[in-house]
């Protein structure tokens, strides 16, 4: 999964950024602890500093007073051991009782090195003889043994990159061990939550140290399962029952269609009678087209019309819709005018045929049912670079700024989430805004250069 | 044009609703058609047919001893002729399978009677397109079964492409047909590219039907769509 790898590299830069940090703050620390032990005072320079004041005038030594506050300050002791005798021929009043007053020569290198009976001694060259200055047991600890190959030093660079770089592999490997098992852990509840988020069932096995986040994945996806089933089940029975309804009423509205076509065109009726067949005729196909429509948008809003996108050809599809109202248009009321250039006679786009078919036929239909007096309806296909443009406007009576308004942005009753009394489009466009939707195609609704009602779709190519 | 004899055909009407039945009869009986019977189950449609011998049958899908899917098998047994389906089942899938077995045609319901009665005709025209004498137009006439045209007393024989055409636009006589769909019955199902092959057939036609091709009456061009076939008396 990517993100257990980002997690990863994350961590991976983290703890070099954080190695690198520390690195810098130790040895800026220990820079400044050195400097400031160092710098302010040093046993040797104090040493020297003694020896240099301890001065022989007439066969006695003498010390400024000075240094010896100075020496008392530091709770030290100071001898000094005459060259030729390396006998003690002067001393500070504080001298420990159990400090040898004689020493050998070996004596002298043991304590130039390290202690005398356990106190740290730092000596320093003076007049006729070896001053040692002693402080106090717990004073300081000497390394009396310091000796550094040269190799050592020479390669103390490379190997310290070398032990920097091994620490850093083993640190990392340290850290892979010890989180392997708890991305593993992590892994299916990562999986899970993804799942969760595209609606798939999850059942993540309950153990390990998130069996507790588990288990609550677990019934999260339980929950969620079951309201999807509990809408499947609403929208599907919403959807059945319209196509129900919609079945039991064509049977009743043949016949009602049938005997008023029958009337309509009987000669044995008067024109006024005619003319009343006529109206029920009209609107019995207003019902027609109605049920036909209100199953279909049913259909469309809850997924279960399924869409075969194919390559078409847009203008052999529209042109079909155009003739099949031609043959329909017997008065010749709502006469067609096909505006499509001669040279196209082909734009391909991925479409279902049928239902662009059936938003072409909603668009032409309404341009009929709105305009009672009839219009010229203008149909036609643009092939525009990448897009393939539709467009059916009429001369009709049209619609107002704030008409069109709503019609682009009002939703349909059916798939309005508010309560409302006021009366939305017909279902011809919210089928027609459905397939669109369905096609990710564009539509633009407006007012026609022919005076009327100009609707356009836009198809990708 | 003369098509009397599509009149006579032999019509069989199966549905479970009496008073449709009752309607669609009329209708029928009202245009012309002289020998219609109906049915309203599975068992009387088969007694029907074994009776009547039809020669269309126009049969509901939902019928109460079974479904008119079977009834059709089981009728295309007792011989081959057209069979539509006049059914409110509209969905897909029950389209698919009624043309998938062999319909000619599914209307749904609800109708008007004049679609029902262009649909009825359409069907028994294409099946019975060798049993009419002539197509009388204009300025000539087509017969079919000899596939030529007799204009002015002289003979002219139709070439297949010519045939398929004018066969085309006789069975949507009086009504548009698309390009495209003039192209699909003469070059099958990629149509696509024949638009100027199409104009030079339509060409040829009228030098064999219109006494003036260049100003046609009976094979009319409408612009960018398609061609319409007037036919004589209809």
């Amino acid at each position: 999964m990517k993100s257990i790898s980002k997690l990863i590299r994350r961590f991976v830069g983290i703890m070099t950024l954080s190695t690198i940090l520390f690195s810098i703050l130790n040895v800026a620390f220990f820079a400044i602890v050195f400097v400031k032990n160092t710098s302010t005072f040093s046993p040797w320079d104090m040493a020297d500093h003694v020896a240099a004041a301890l001065l022989l005038t007439d066969d006695c030594y003498c010390i400024s007073d000075d240094v010896m506050a100075k020496l008392k300050e530091e709770n030290a002791w100071a001898v000094l051991i005459n060259n030729d005798t390396r006998q003690v021929v002067w001393q500070t009043d504080n001298l420990p009782n159990n400090i040898p007053m004689q020493y050998t020569l070996s004596d002298i290198a043991e304590l130039t090195r390290g202690y005398v009976d356990g106190y740290p001694t730092f000596t320093g060259e003076a007049q006729n003889g070896l001053l040692v200055l002693g402080y106090p047991k717990d004073r300081f600890w000497k390394h009396t043994r310091a000796s550094w190959d040269y190799n050592f030093i020479a390669d103390l660079p490379k190997n310290t990159i070398i032990i920097l770089a091994i620490n850093t592999v083993l640190i990392f490997l340290i850290y892979v061990a010890a989180n392997t098992k708890l991305l593993h852990s992590i892994r299916p509840i990562t999986n899970g939550i993804q799942d969760l988020s595209s609606g798939s069932p999850v059942c993540i096995k309950e153990n390990g140290m998130f069996f507790e986040l588990a288990k609550k994945i677990n019934k999260t996806s339980e929950i969620l399962q079951m309201q999807a089933e509990q809408l499947r089940k609403k929208e599907t029975a919403r959807a059945n029952w319209i196509a129900g309804v919609s079945h039991d009423v064509r049977t009743p509205l043949s016949m009602i269609m049938g005997y008023a076509g029958q009337l309509k065109s009987s000669k044995n009726l008067s024109e006024i009678e005619r003319k009343k067949a006529s109206v029920i005729v009209r609107q019995s196909k207003r019902m027609k087209d109605l049920i036909s429509d209100l199953n279909l948008a049913s259909k469309l809003e809850y997924d279960m019309q399924p869409i075969t996108m194919k390559q078409e050809n847009a203008v052999s599809i529209i042109r079909q819709v155009v003739v099949d109202f031609m043959n329909m248009d017997i008065d010749d009321r709502f006469p067609i005018e096909w505006k499509t250039v001669d040279t196209l006679s082909a734009c391909y786009i991925n479409a279902d045929k049928d239902l662009l078919k059936r938003a072409i036929s909603n668009l032409i239909q309404n341009s009929i049912n709105h305009n009672e007096n009839g219009c010229v309806i203008y149909v036609y296909v643009n092939d525009d670079n990448n897009t393939c443009k539709i467009c059916i406007e009429d001369s009709g009576i049209g619609a107002s700024d704030e008409q069109i308004d709503k019609l682009n942005n009002t939703p349909h009753y059916m798939v309005c989430d508010t309560n409302t009394t006021e009366q939305r489009h017909g279902l011809g466009l919210l089928i027609v805004k459905q397939i669109i939707k369905g096609h990710n195609e564009e539509i633009l609704i407006g007012h026609s250069e022919y005076g009327g009602f100009k609707v356009e779709l836009i198809i990708p190519k | 044009m003369n098509e009397d004899y599509l009149l006579s055909k032999r019509i069989l009407l199966v549905d479970d609703e009496q008073e449709l039945l009752d309607m669609v009869f009329s209708i029928l009986i009202e245009y012309g058609f002289q020998n219609v019977k109906t049915a309203k189950n599975v068992k009387e449609a088969m007694e029907q047919a074994e009776k009547s011998r039809p020669e269309l049958a126009i049969l509901d899908v939902m019928l109460p001893d079974g479904s008119g899917f079977d009834l059709m098998e089981q009728l295309k047994k007792g011989g081959d002729y057209p069979i539509l389906f006049l059914t409110a089942r509209g969905e897909d899938d029950d389209k698919f399978k009624g043309f998938g077995l062999g319909a000619d045609d599914y209307i749904i319901k609800p109708f008007l009677p004049k679609e029902l009665l262009f649909r009825i005709m359409a069907v028994l025209r294409r099946s019975y397109k060798g049993e009419n004498p002539l197509v009388c137009l204009h300025d000539s006439q087509i017969d079919f079964s000899c596939a030529e045209v007799i204009k002015n007393d002289e003979h002219i024989p139709l070439t297949a492409k010519e045939y398929d055409l004018l066969s085309a636009l006789y069975r949507n006589a009086g009504r548009i047909v698309t390009i495209d769909a003039l192209c699909e019955a003469a070059w099958g199902d990629n149509p696509f590219g024949y638009e100027n092959s199409l104009m030079a057939h339509i060409r040829l036609i009228r030098e064999k039907i219109e006494q003036n091709p260049s100003h046609p009456v009976s094979l009319v061009t409408v612009k960018g769509l398609g061609y319409k076939l007037i036919v004589e008396g209809k």
